[in-house]
């Protein structure tokens, strides 16, 4: 059992950003309204213990109660792991990750996929929760300078990234350019070429000595 | 600093009980605890948060997530103080459930009342003045009774289990939240000369009454350790009783279930 309580401080940490993301979400919190009383279970592989979404007035409680809900209406618990949900979200192939045993979903489907559409749909206007501070004209000019500040390491990445392919290609000549790669690799099938027609040659050159031998025998 | 022997069956005279180190009469040590209280409420929240640099809000949660609570149960959150597993419970339970906040000393109840109203949590929540020796509940009614950081305060510790044991249903569980001894010799004695030495002038500069956590300390001292705990639930009726140290045992999670 660890001093701090680590499971407990994860879930109050995750309470606390998933609420505040809410409350500043664009598109309102009414949608959390049909969930009322509703938990989805997630357990994921790496964690080793499962963590409990359940929202209660329009806010979202973070819990790693072990208690297993089978019979509940309210109730859906999903197995699987932080690679696994990456490819849900990427190939929506639900059921085949299902097939896999890469993922296994218990109780209410609806849930997790309620759950899933109100997180999707999270949308913050960092500028205007800015402005609500710092004032109008401070959020412009701090904007402008994100952005200039943005595009410079963009470009200063660039740079960089080019200098330092000059310099291992050019001056050290540690690597060589695609040109060089395409050139060596036209030679290799060239030499390739060459040594299949000579190996055909030899194999007809073969048969035909076996042929004058047969004969002279 | 010399601490007196664990004793903790209560005391062996029948008449005469713990206070801190003090002995002193049965019948004068709610009075002597309501004092404590008394003094403390308005400043409870925040010495709790500085005493446990906020670590108590961490147990509080474990002690939920240990509950197994869901939509519609009925829950007593015993001793419950300020209120903060009652605020949880609440929302969990939902407007189907029930939560009782209930405490013997009224300035506490207060302090409670006034901040779970402040949160907006009203609507399943009822306060009742209760002495956990003799709760005021007919037999079988709760599904979870939690008592966080305050049987070691009880004048009768037996007595109350068996109170609480006859209000729970059939199938409910008594979890325990309370100060306990540390596992290893180095944290306990790092541990005591925090609680003896530190906490007493915290509990001067912020809640202006150092005598009242120089008790907290004491009582916590004097408190059963995990496993007489443990045996006292078994004695007073609960089953598939278990604990869980937490921050090395500093504070532990006792939970017994009624069959």
């Amino acid at each position: 059992m660890s001093i701090l309580l680590h499971q407990q401080l994860l879930c109050s940490a995750l309470e606390v950003i998933i609420n505040k993301a809410l409350a500043l979400n664009t598109h309102g919190s009414q949608t959390l309204a049909k969930l009322e009383l509703h938990t989805l279970c997630v357990h994921l592989s790496e964690l080793g213990f499962p963590v409990n979404f359940t929202v209660s007035a329009n806010k979202v409680l973070v819990n790693s109660s072990e208690e297993f809900r089978s019979d509940d209406e309210l109730f859906c618990r999903i197995d699987t792991s932080l690679s696994t949900l990456q490819q849900l979200k990427r190939e929506q192939q639900l059921t085949e990750l299902i097939k896999q045993e890469k993922l296994d979903i218990l109780g209410n489907i609806k849930i997790a996929q309620q759950f899933a559409s109100i997180m999707e749909n999270i949308d913050i206007d960092w500028q205007t929760e800015l402005a609500k501070h710092i004032g109008d004209v401070a959020t412009y000019k701090t904007v402008q300078a994100g952005k200039f500040v943005a595009d410079k390491v963009n470009f200063a990445a660039q740079q960089i990234q080019a200098d330092a392919s000059e310099w291992l290609i050019h001056e050290k000549q540690l690597v060589v350019t695609k040109n060089k790669i395409d050139d060596f690799n036209q030679q290799v099938n060239e030499v390739s070429a060459q040594t299949e027609q000579l190996s055909k040659r030899l194999e007809k050159l073969h048969q035909q000595l076996s042929a004058l031998a047969g004969e002279q025998g | 600093m010399s601490v007196p022997e664990q004793n903790q069956a209560e005391n062996p005279q029948e008449d005469t009980t713990h206070f801190g180190y003090k002995t002193v009469d049965k019948t004068e040590k709610a009075s002597m605890v309501a004092g404590v209280f008394h003094s403390v409420a308005q400043q409870y929240d925040v010495m709790n948060d500085l005493m446990s640099f906020g670590i108590h809000r961490l147990w509080k949660r474990f002690t939920i997530d240990a509950s197994g609570v869901r939509p519609g149960n009925k829950v007593l959150d015993l001793a419950g103080g300020t209120g903060d597993l009652t605020a949880k419970f609440s929302q969990l339970v939902g407007p189907q459930g029930n939560v009782v906040l209930a405490d013997i000393n009224s300035s506490m109840l207060n302090v409670g009342r006034d901040k779970l109203r402040d949160k907006g949590l009203v609507q399943n929540i009822e306060y009742v003045q209760a002495n956990a020796e003799s709760l005021p509940f007919e037999e079988n009614t709760f599904d979870i009774v939690t008592i966080a950081f305050g049987l070691r305060n009880v004048t009768d510790k037996d007595k109350a289990l068996r109170s609480i044991f006859s209000v729970l249903k059939p199938g409910g569980r008594l979890l325990v939240l309370e100060f306990s001894k540390p596992e290893h010799e180095l944290l306990n004695k790092a541990y005591d000369f925090y609680s003896f030495n530190i906490l007493p002038k915290v509990g001067e500069l912020v809640a202006k009454d150092g005598e009242s956590y120089q008790y907290l300390a004491e009582s916590i001292r004097m408190h059963p350790d995990q496993e007489t705990l443990k045996t006292m639930m078994e004695n007073a009726g609960f089953e598939q009783t278990s604990y869980k140290n937490l921050t090395g045992g500093i504070v532990a999670l006792h939970k017994g279930y009624k069959f």
